[in-house]
């Protein structure tokens, strides 16, 4: 009986810290949104949890300033190329440096980690200067095609995938007289899929979020992603005139995200459960 | 194991669509701008090479300002501008390199005054020396001076003159002072000494000079330059200005609401409470003491953010002149030196900077800005400023631009200014003595810039 509440009133407890804990996650989108629908002078002096009145004009600023689809359109087409790209040939990599037992298999790794180490900033100028030699400047190419070659995610899913996935599975399908490509598509890459859910979550919001390289390397305002327009926005005018339409901006563009993150999660949480061989 | 298929499917596809109308708006957005040639996105150097007489510029810049200019130029000339905005934050980065290879992707680009040396330096800038004749006859002294590199070679042009001013409540003025004439209330302004006399006054009647003592370093080169001949000045003057600094600070004559803070907007349309700092309004204590502020320091287009925050309190303000003559800011025009439409690029600069409709236009488009266009100023000389209690404020800015001395303005001002200030904080918060924090100041400036010397008769031993 008394383990019962006593039962009970850890659960309310754990509850009641859940519910604290999920208003306080909540509290600045909620802010975020509310700041959206108001004017820049209101959220520069004071400070409400209740939408205020200057939705419309805000909008119409940012409809005046920028071209916010074609903002979504491009954000979502470097989003979701890159995410497919680090997904995949992550996940190939990974399952090559933990199966295959070849010389060189431990230096290759070595730097790998070693790159992992090296902050993409630091090497902004060289890689500029690369693009500008491949007449790379203003296009896709160079936000796109570097993340076929992601050093942190190869080695999360190096690690996950020599948990989740005993040598001895390749047996079977090896003496089936499968391809090593085959294998790897129909047997690895599904027992991998959480780990690569996790990671795609990352790299699409990464990619989503991506600031720096874009504003470095597109000049054409129509190819710019939405985290340089937000940029663009925000410096038009004086920044009490911009705020409101600054917020609503943000508030519209994490909205991806979100999406991304329910479309993720299930994989990511069914991950942390199953493996290839069940107890 | 299905699901995974469909979820890579899926995917997939997605890939493929938006590819597909991203190449599809792209080759449409191209085409619809005259004429385009390339319409992949393998295209990047040529993507402005597209023949044909409608060769389009381009111009990179840190404001909505010259995204008008250039749609009124459009619908004069027929030629066509296209003005792309960026983030002050990372401007001078994206600058240095995208010219740093020699980039021929953009035809303008605009620079504050402090930018400009870096720029000229590196060889960014074309020669605009064609111009040179005119723009030092036409427009205001020191945004000539200001656009000429080391060796005296035009290379920058602004449109527009930021002359500074103090920023005060008229309807105050009369109260404390009983009047409002800006000759009057600047003479309380004249030096860093009847700044603290005003200050006391004002402060007896409930009302604080300042936001905060900030207000003070657009006055901290005065006499004299930061540097001469290698040498750190600290003269009499900047001695004056940080103790009227410290005084103003210890004595509670400001009301505590730095400059871009929610409670310094807020001053500007009314009533607000001591010691707001940088916390939002509804957390200041509200016990504390109300007040005014009585005045703001800023270039003229600080003016305007005060007339555009200042909401009921619109009409009571005044420009008057402070301990000195200054400017801040501003938006200098120069041409990318690897542009391959360099002659076009001039033409768009001269309609901005030398057209006197153009002037005129922005004048009144702007709502108040100072052009730099001398005889346009002295067209709209007596133009009663209904914002600022119908004073002539052109007629005020040309007078301050008169006094404007660039000869004071080095390449280590933002450094000294900088220093100083954080050395006048130090000493307001008791953190340091005034000894000290000179000290500290050398050091600073000497550390960055180790060329400089420290002369012997500096206010340390």
């Amino acid at each position: 009986m008394s383990a019962r509440i006593r039962n009970k009133s850890m659960k309310s407890l754990l509850y009641l810290f859940l519910i604290l804990l999920s208003v306080l996650c909540f509290t600045p989108f909620w802010l975020m949104i509310v700041n959206s629908t108001r004017t820049g002078n209101e959220i520069m002096t004071s400070f409400s949890l209740l939408p205020g009145s200057n939705l419309a004009a805000n909008w119409k600023l940012v409809d005046d300033n920028m071209n916010l689809g074609r903002g979504f359109l491009n954000s979502m087409f470097l989003a979701i190329c890159n995410t497919a790209l680090v997904s995949y040939f992550s996940a190939l990599t990974a399952y090559g440096l933990a199966f295959y037992k070849f010389r060189g298999a431990k230096v290759l790794f070595t730097t790998l980690l070693i790159f992992m180490m090296v902050p993409s900033q630091l090497s902004l100028l060289g890689f500029y200067d690369l693009c500008n030699k491949l007449h790379m400047i203003d296009s896709y190419w160079p936000l796109i095609l570097p993340s076929v070659a992601s050093p942190a995610t190869v080695f999360f899913l190096r690690q996950y995938i020599l948990s989740v996935m005993p040598r001895s599975v390749l047996e079977a399908p090896r003496v089936d007289g499968a391809g090593e490509l085959k294998i790897f598509h129909q047997i690895a890459l599904p027992i991998m899929a959480p780990g690569i859910a996790t990671m795609a979550i990352g790299a699409f919001i990464g990619s989503w979020n991506n600031y720096l390289i874009p504003m470095m390397l597109i000049n054409t305002p129509e190819k710019r992603p939405l985290p340089v327009m937000v940029a663009e926005l925000s410096a038009v005018r004086d920044i009490t005139t911009n705020l409101g339409a600054t917020y609503l901006v943000v508030a519209i563009s994490v909205v991806p995200i979100m999406i991304a993150f329910c479309f993720f999660s299930k994989y990511i949480i069914s991950g942390i459960s199953a493996g290839s061989v069940k107890e | 194991m299905k699901n995974m298929k469909k979820w890579i499917a899926i995917l997939l596809s997605m890939v493929m669509v938006l590819s597909l109308s991203a190449c599809g708006d792209k080759a449409s957005s191209t085409g619809g701008s005259g004429g385009g040639s390339s319409s992949g996105g393998s295209s990047s150097a040529g993507g402005n090479s597209d023949g044909g007489s409608g060769e389009k510029i381009v111009v990179w810049t840190l404001a909505n300002d010259l995204k008008q200019f250039a749609e009124r130029y459009t619908a004069e000339t027929g030629r066509e501008v296209e003005v792309v905005v960026f983030d002050s934050a990372d401007y001078s980065t994206k600058i240095m390199q995208t010219l740093g290879t020699q980039s021929s992707d953009v035809d303008i680009f605009v620079g504050e005054p402090q930018m400009l040396p870096n720029f000229f330096e590196a060889g960014f800038c074309a020669d605009l020396s064609e111009l040179d004749s005119e723009v030092s006859s036409r427009l205001v002294d020191y945004t000539y001076e200001a656009g000429k590199d080391e060796d005296g070679v035009l290379r920058a042009i602004s449109y527009q003159a930021t002359p500074g001013s103090v920023i005060y409540r008229c309807d105050l003025a009369l109260e404390v002072f009983g009047t409002d004439d800006p000759a009057v209330i600047g003479e309380k302004f004249s030096s860093f000494d009847t700044i603290v006399e005003t200050a006391a006054l004002l402060h007896e009647k409930g009302y604080s000079i300042f936001g905060d003592t900030g207000a003070l370093r657009w006055f901290s080169i005065s006499a004299s330059p930061w540097v001469r001949n290698g040498e750190i000045i600290v003269d009499q003057d900047r001695l004056d200005y940080f103790d009227a600094a410290v005084e103003l600070y210890q004595k509670e004559y400001v009301a505590f609401a730095p400059e871009w803070s929610a409670a310094w907007y807020a001053s500007m349309a009314g009533p607000l409470p001591m010691n707001a700092g940088w916390s939002a309004l509804d957390e200041v204590d509200a016990s504390n003491p109300e007040t005014q502020v009585f005045s703001y320091v800023m270039p003229s287009w600080g003016a305007l953010i005060v007339r555009d925050n200042a909401a009921d309190n619109i009409g009571k303000f005044g420009v008057c002149s402070g301990v000195c003559s200054f400017f801040g800011g501003g938006t200098f025009l120069t041409v990318n030196d690897y542009s391959k439409h360099k002659s076009e690029a001039i033409d768009f600069i001269r309609y901005c900077t030398l057209n006197d409709d153009t002037a005129q236009w922005w004048l009144e488009a702007s709502k108040g800005d100072v052009v730099a266009n001398k005889a346009v100023l002295e067209a709209n000389k007596d133009y009663e400023n209904p914002s600022f209690n119908n004073q002539h404020t052109y007629e005020f800015y040309m007078a301050e631009l008169e006094h404007v001395d660039y000869s004071l303005i080095t390449g280590y001002d933002d450094t000294c200014k900088e220093a100083f200030g954080a050395a006048i904080v130090s000493v307001q918060e008791g953190k340091q003595t005034k000894e000290e924090a000179l000290q500290e100041f050398y050091m600073v400036v000497t550390t960055q810039y180790p060329e400089l010397r420290i002369p012997d008769d500096a206010p340390i031993n």
